[in-house]
């Protein structure tokens, strides 16, 4: 166990200081997608403006919403779902798309810091919308946007554990990649992403404190919209990521450096 | 001073069918009971090393030879640190170079140059040394322009120039080849076969896995003989590569 925990370690260590390797593979992970289009990697500011687009003005009807106060909202919440579960569904695939793992001996845990940052970099040009949507209806931010480093980085460590942890299992059984990628989508049903929190809350629903996705769109949902974000998400944010990773370290130690040979 | 230590190093290869792969039938059998793995029939295990015990040093010219199957390659894998052995302990110690696959993380969609620079961020090379590497290979694989367009335009001999010019750029103390790589037309074959060769002069010690009798006496001193994963013999290269010729059974 002791020897588990030291590997685990290693390994986690090892990969956070090849930062070099991770960012470059992310970069050209992003940049193959877009290669050879005329609007490169702007596609995905694009898309991510029209389904905001779409979703907005349909919903805000749907729900009886203000289009003012719903379309700032879903525009923040998309690009932190997004973010999420992208994330979350691609690190099933880190280690066991590709060959390098076979050909060079690079630690287990970049692949999932490679995974992370692509969807960082993918993000960023997704919160462009964020800025423009906010002008148009006349939404500003205000000093608690500076929550938003400590939302940023329990949703990466906790991204980062959770992503670990499925890279490793994945490449021994293909089919939880399936599993997941259908969890996922229940979760975006059960986390407050195209509707707002209070609406379940009129209606005394209040499994979402208990959903951990909820708290993490919360983090760093919250600030954006200058809010600061309850202490409970914090709370069970912090709880997740120490649990988490309590987990992953002795498991990782002990199974990461057979992932090799079940490629 | 770099090193090779094998110590009772196995490597079981563990097949997996996609039932062994899948989770429901680990559930299943979990579930009814019995988890150990010799019951479970779907996962078939091949022992590709079977209890290797080695020590290479400085200046040690080492050839691997055997069969197709006999565990050439894993056991270069397991010197490049890429297999970890499930039994034993592998101590290695200096900077290696495997080139077992020339082609490792190469992208089609990238261009010449940028294909350089990311190999040379995938075997951890710093900032400087990229910057040294870059100019090398350039000069050596003669591509000028054709390097500043994606290499899935590239003739089959000019991919494997970059990708030879590439994987040879190193300067490592520990060289670790899958048969010698030829490249290319008359003219450029001589001088890839200089560039290997000097590449394997400055090295500290090699390890080449290869089915060329002549190959072999050129490139190596010792030899050591694989059947079915284990050392049948280790020795000065001519003597055993005639008794592995004569095909004869380990004494």
């Amino acid at each position: 166990m002791l020897k588990d925990i030291r590997a685990g370690l290693a390994d986690i260590r090892r990969g956070l200081s090849s930062w070099r390797t991770w960012r470059m593979l992310a970069w050209n992970d992003v940049r193959r997608r877009y290669r050879r289009s005329g609007l490169g990697q702007f596609w995905l500011t694009l898309s991510m403006a029209a389904t905001i687009g779409g979703l907005g003005y349909v919903y805000s009807h749907l729900f009886g919403v203000d289009v003012s106060t719903y379309l700032p909202y879903i525009a923040v919440t998309f690009a932190a779902w997004s973010l999420i579960s992208t994330a979350v569904i691609e690190s099933c695939n880190a280690l066991s798309e590709g060959d390098l793992l076979r050909q060079i001996p690079l630690p287990r845990s970049l692949f999932a810091c490679r995974v992370i940052a692509r969807n960082l970099i993918i993000a960023a040009h997704n919160v462009v919308i964020i800025p423009i949507v906010f002008i148009w209806f006349h939404v500003g931010i205000n000093a608690n946007i500076l929550w938003l480093v400590l939302g940023l980085g329990l949703l990466v460590v906790n991204a980062f554990w959770i992503g670990y942890f499925l890279s490793i299992l994945c490449a021994r059984f293909r089919d939880i990649p399936q599993i997941v990628s259908s969890i996922m989508q229940v979760v975006f049903f059960v986390t407050p992403v195209i509707y707002l929190p209070e609406q379940l809350a009129q209606r005394s629903v209040s499994f979402l404190k208990w959903n951990p996705f909820a708290n993490l769109l919360e983090v760093v949902r919250d600030p954006i919209l200058g809010m600061v974000p309850s202490q409970w998400a914090i709370t069970n944010c912090v709880l997740m990521a120490i649990v988490g990773l309590a987990v992953v370290v002795p498991f990782a130690g002990h199974y990461a450096p057979r992932v090799v040979y079940w490629l | 001073m770099p090193a090779i230590a094998l110590k009772d190093v196995c490597v079981d290869l563990p097949i997996y069918n996609s039932r062994g792969r899948s989770l429901k039938s680990v559930l299943a059998q979990t579930v009814g009971g019995g988890v150990a793995d010799d019951r479970d029939r779907s996962v078939v295990v091949i022992r590709a090393l079977d209890h290797v015990s080695l020590h290479l040093e400085h200046g040690d010219r080492v050839a691997l030879i055997g069969a197709n199957g006999s565990g050439k390659t894993t056991l270069l894998r397991v010197m490049a640190q890429i297999y970890p052995p499930t039994h034993g302990i592998a101590d290695i110690i200096g900077r290696i170079a495997c080139l077992t696959d020339i082609n490792v993380g190469m992208d089609l969609e990238a261009t010449g140059y940028e294909n350089i620079r990311m190999r040379g961020v995938l075997l951890g090379l710093t900032q400087k040394e990229i910057a040294k590497l870059v100019p090398d290979v350039a000069e050596f694989t003669e591509l000028g322009e054709y390097l500043k367009l994606p290499i899935r335009c590239y003739s089959q001999g000019m991919m494997l120039r970059l990708a030879f010019g590439i994987s040879t750029a190193m300067r490592p103390e520990i060289i670790l080849l899958d048969e010698i790589i030829g490249v290319g037309d008359r003219s450029f074959a001589d001088k890839a076969r200089q560039r290997l060769k000097d590449l394997i002069e400055s090295a500290s010690i090699l390890v080449l896995a290869s089915h060329d009798p002549n190959i072999v006496t050129q490139n190596c001193s010792s030899a050591i003989w694989l059947s079915h994963g284990r050392v049948v013999e280790y020795g000065p290269s001519a003597e055993i590569l005639d008794r592995y010729a004569k095909g004869a059974q380990p004494p």
